[in-house]
């Protein structure tokens, strides 16, 4: 078996718990992750030896809720997306939340992984900031760290 | 030191074809320069609130707005011009504790410390603001830190409804990520005082209308998660 045959989860990211959700932030790329329950254990299961099959089975028996192999396939899509997965020599098979959902049932759609991302902000994004257009003096009044010197106007 | 400020105040009195500026460096870079020396003065205490935002070791500093409420601090993450300040005046109207308008300031244990620069206030259309302490707006200015009660985050529309909806632990610590200093420079330390921070707190997001309607609403918000934390 080829080393990267079954999704891997990056581990150069830093984790954080919050009950069963799992936040994770992309120190290459300056982006937190929060994953719920489903889409958590997924990743942490991720390993590289594991099939899809073998994922349903074990998220089935973690989560104590029937998890089939589509839910495992729409975590995988999730987790490629936001780039927590080491990328991969050979195509992941793929799936989409509505298929899924198919899949599953609605009265199962509690159980769907799901990865929401935001972007860390700059210091000069994060803070209090003038607009573009803004009377300033200095670049660090600006959002975009940028005063013209002609204009006396945040730009950029 | 970490980071030295030098202010060049030049003299009143101009030279014919000659503009004269106040000037302002940090270390050796100019950061600032006027004719007038308030705008210079207000860059730098940006910069200086900034730079200790960014740079300090024991806290992690959020861009909220912050009010304290029955013993527990109510966060209103945002970026700038989305309204915090107006809430947290409202909020101020109807009794609650001034922390902030700028920064939430936690510490190790996950406590909310004041930063309680006078509040920042746009009085009419233009950006320009007028600085007001929360005395001079009849509220009192909180002193010790408090436990966080619960995180909003909403935006202003013109005649939105505030029925707002409640977010996850995870979630919420993602909001609160999003609007941190210095975690691109500390990513470790932030998510684990953030995670201290959360612990026990109520996180909901919304669309507001006017902001007396919505403060009302926000502080009852805490009182009946203090009553369920009772029961």
């Amino acid at each position: 078996m080829k080393e990267r045959e079954y999704p891997r989860a990056r581990l150069d990211c830093l984790t954080r718990e919050f009950g069963d959700e799992v936040l994770v932030y992309d120190r290459e790329r300056n982006v937190g992750h929060c994953l719920n329950a489903t889409a958590a254990a997924a990743w942490k299961h991720c390993d590289g030896k594991k099939s899809a099959p073998e994922l349903a089975k074990l998220l089935t028996q973690q989560l104590s809720t029937p998890v089939n192999e589509s839910v495992v396939l729409l975590a995988i899509e999730e987790l490629s997306q936001a780039r927590l997965l080491v990328e991969s020599e050979r195509p992941v098979r793929r799936t989409s939340r509505r298929e899924a959902i198919r899949a599953i049932g609605i009265a199962g759609a509690i159980a769907l992984p799901l990865v929401t991302s935001l972007v860390a902000p700059t210091p000069a994004r994060a803070a209090s900031c003038l607009a573009n257009g803004q009377p300033c003096v200095s670049n660090v009044q600006c959002c975009t760290g940028r005063c013209g010197v002609s204009s006396g106007r945040c730009n950029g | 030191m970490q980071r030295l400020y030098s202010l060049v105040v030049v003299q009143n009195g101009q030279r014919a074809g000659l503009r004269r500026m106040h000037l302002l460096y940090a270390d050796s870079e100019r950061i600032a320069r006027d004719t007038e020396l308030d705008p210079v003065l207000a860059a730098l205490e940006t910069d200086l609130h900034r730079h200790v935002a960014e740079a300090s070791p024991d806290m992690t500093f959020l861009h909220a707005g912050v009010v304290g409420w029955k013993g527990r601090a109510i966060l209103l993450p945002g970026r700038s011009l989305s309204g915090k300040t107006t809430l947290v005046r409202e909020m101020l109207r109807l009794g609650a504790t001034y922390y902030s308008d700028e920064f939430a300031v936690v510490d190790d244990s996950g406590k909310v410390h004041p930063f309680t620069r006078p509040l920042g206030i746009r009085e009419d259309s233009t950006y320009a603001q007028t600085n007001y302490t929360a005395e001079s707006l009849g509220a009192v200015s909180g002193v010790k830190p408090l436990p966080l009660g619960a995180v909003v985050i909403c935006k202003y529309k013109v005649g939105a409804r505030w029925n707002p909806a409640s977010l996850s632990h995870g979630q919420g610590a993602l909001e609160l990520m999003a609007n941190s200093i210095a975690v691109r420079n500390d990513p470790r330390q932030t998510l684990r005082r953030i995670q201290k921070l959360v612990s026990s707190a109520v996180f909901v997001r919304g669309t507001r209308g006017e902001a007396d309607e919505s403060a009302a609403s926000i502080l009852n918000l805490l009182s009946a998660g203090n009553r369920q934390e009772k029961e």
